[in-house]
């Protein structure tokens, strides 16, 4: 047996173990997660329309997390509606942002990997890179808004007498509790992929000015701050459409 | 209220400058130029041996050097480019870039691009600053403590030249989680719990996932593919892994040991039963979600790879090992931390709330 299936399936006895049927659904979630992305990744390999096959496939992501990972259809809804808006906001933040940081791709790092592989495929990098960046922040803002609709109509259940500006208030504490701890999970998160990089810069005495101006470590940093980015935009955004969207 | 709006104007004027300033400044070592023009010279349409089709495109720029010796002279060359950029890449009008110049030949090595992250931390701060205000200060100073920590345990690494790699970053995990954890926390008895159940998740799930990449010889693992490795791969792919995974369960400990402590406060009836299916309940709410952020950072950064791969008509089986294989090798061995994490926020949360709670008494 190889480490890769001992592992997918000590996970799921420990999933099933701790979360019961609730275990079961986010283990699905993320074995469905995984199989839009090499879909994703060979449509376009295929030579699929990336922008159209991406609008098709960040509203399916976002449904697979928030769907299969909560219980109640309400928060779901809600999380799903804010999550799927401020994914929006950012995507034009990352068009914008990306067009200026000029680092489409891969960097001069990756040489050796390339040895064998066509350096004019025909597809436009740009544009991917414009993808990965979304994909990347999918996660962080579906569980914000997850985490921050639950707690807001927690609220609501247990005080129906709340004014508005009272409710406000106390979505920007739940909020900020979220922000506090998102941004260890998305910090550390990308340290983790950062660390050989962050390696190779010290190793080959990268000048500070250098390491900021290099085309992967933009590309990364970029993607971080958009993600906190993201969780930051939850906070109002589904503060506001809990408050607004009764059903 | 009036305060906090100067207060935010004047943060935006400050940004702005910045921003401005990092885009004009020429203070480097390396020689700056500016593009004056750019024009388009001509495409040509490429194939490569998969019937890919790409175009050539070329154009001709014209430089204005600002720095260093050869300041204010121009140059002119040409920058040929695959219509994908992939490797090279096109370059714009007013765009400023770091250039080479020898015997009165100049290469363009890489664009400016240095301002944009200026542009985008400067985005954050007021963003943060708007929405969550003064309380700001801790994420902030929770995230320059970090990364500076990061920074020096890459160092004492390099020092140590890739030898005892496991060693330092388990040390450095327990290094970050500590600072983390006083800083939003406090130091009190939560605070332990929550550290404790921190370090007890990551070494059991790690322990686990050693013994299973020991039972089954590593069979299937390419560290080959990991990318940018300058030193043992292997030990370099648990390093990242442990790092990756840290920040998550930190998450899931501060939120169960937190709620499990508001519970405890508020029922002095409660049996140690019960408050392992609270924390079971709490758990599987947030495992799920949590799983999905780091799988999602560790995927789509191989993306572009894997797409490149399989465009070179590689073999699905071939591409998914040398690309995407180590990034769900490190999400499982995550995802095993993170539901470890449950049973373990439960037990600490026993041991240093609900036990310490009867001493007291």
């Amino acid at each position: 047996m190889s480490t890769m299936v001992a592992l997918l399936l000590v996970l799921l006895g420990l999933m099933v173990g701790v979360g019961g049927w609730a275990g079961v659904r986010s283990y699905l979630s993320i074995v469905i997660n995984f199989l839009l992305i090499f879909f994703f990744a060979l449509l376009i390999s295929w030579g699929a329309n990336i922008w159209l096959t991406a609008a098709c496939f960040i509203p399916l992501k976002l449904l697979t997390i928030i769907y299969l990972g909560t219980h109640k259809t309400k928060i779901a809804d809600k999380s799903f509606l804010s999550s799927f808006s401020v994914t929006l906001i950012i995507t034009i933040l990352i068009l914008i942002l990306n067009y200026f940081a000029h680092a489409t791709g891969v960097g001069d790092q990756a040489g050796e990997d390339l040895i064998g592989l066509s350096d004019a495929p025909g597809l436009n990098f740009g544009a991917i890179g414009v993808i990965v960046a979304i994909f990347s922040t999918l996660g962080a803002i579906s569980e914000a808004a997850v985490a921050m609709s639950a707690g807001l109509l927690e609220l609501r259940q247990s005080n129906t007498q709340l004014s508005i500006s009272d409710y406000y208030q106390s979505g920007l504490n739940i909020g900020e509790d979220i922000l506090g701890t998102a941004v260890n999970t998305i910090l550390f998160g990308f340290f983790g992929s950062f660390l050989a990089l962050f390696i190779w810069y010290s190793r080959l005495h990268y000048t500070f000015a250098q390491i900021i101006n290099d085309k992967l470590f933009v590309q990364e940093f970029m993607i971080m701050i958009y993600s906190v980015i993201g969780v930051l935009l939850v906070i109002p955004l589904t503060t506001f459409i809990v408050s607004h969207i009764k059903k | 209220m009036k305060k906090k709006r100067l207060v935010f104007w004047l943060m935006a004027c400050l940004c702005l400058v910045a921003t401005i300033a990092t885009y004009f400044n020429t203070n480097y070592r390396s020689t700056i130029a500016v593009v004056t023009s750019a024009k388009q010279l001509s495409a040509q349409v490429t194939k490569d041996q998969y019937e890919n089709r790409d175009r050539i495109m070329t154009q001709r720029l014209t430089l204005r050097v600002l720095n260093h010796q050869h300041r204010d002279q121009t140059y002119v060359v040409k920058n040929n480019y695959a219509e994908s950029q992939l490797l090279d890449q096109t370059y714009r009008q007013h765009q400023r870039v770091f250039v080479q110049i020898r015997k009165k030949q100049l290469n363009i090595v890489n664009p400016k691009r240095d301002w944009v992250i200026v542009a985008i931390i400067s985005l954050l701060l007021l963003l943060m600053i708007t929405l969550i205000g003064r309380k700001s200060w801790r994420i902030l100073l929770s995230l320059l403590l970090n990364s500076s920590l990061f920074y020096l345990v890459i160092h004492f690494d390099i020092q140590k030249n890739g030898t005892k790699t496991i060693l330092i970053y388990s040390v450095a995990s327990i290094l970050f989680a500590s600072v983390t954890f006083i800083l939003y926390q406090g130091f009190h008895r939560k605070m332990v719990a929550m550290l404790t159940s921190t370090i007890m998740s990551l070494l059991v799930a790690f322990g686990l996932s050693y013994l299973i990449m020991q039972l089954t010889h590593e069979k299937g693992i390419t560290y080959m593919a990991v990318s940018y490795a300058t030193q043992n791969p292997r030990s370099l792919f648990l390093g990242q892994t442990l790092l990756g995974v840290l920040g998550a369960v930190m998450d899931e400990s501060t939120d169960i040991v937190a709620s499990l402590g508001e519970i405890i406060h508020h029922d002095s009836q409660l049996t140690g039963r019960q408050l392992w299916a609270s924390g079971r309940a709490i758990g599987q709410e947030i495992m799920g979600p949590l799983i999905n952020v780091l799988f999602l950072i560790f995927m789509a950064d191989a993306l572009p790879m894997t797409i490149l791969f399989l465009r070179n008509n590689n073999a699905i089986a071939y591409t998914f090992e040398y690309t995407l294989s180590l990034g769900v090798l490190q999400s499982l061995i995550s995802a095993i931390g993170i539901v470890l994490t449950v049973p373990m926020a439960a037990l600490a949360a026993d041991i240093f709330l609900m036990k310490k709670r009867g001493a007291d008494q």
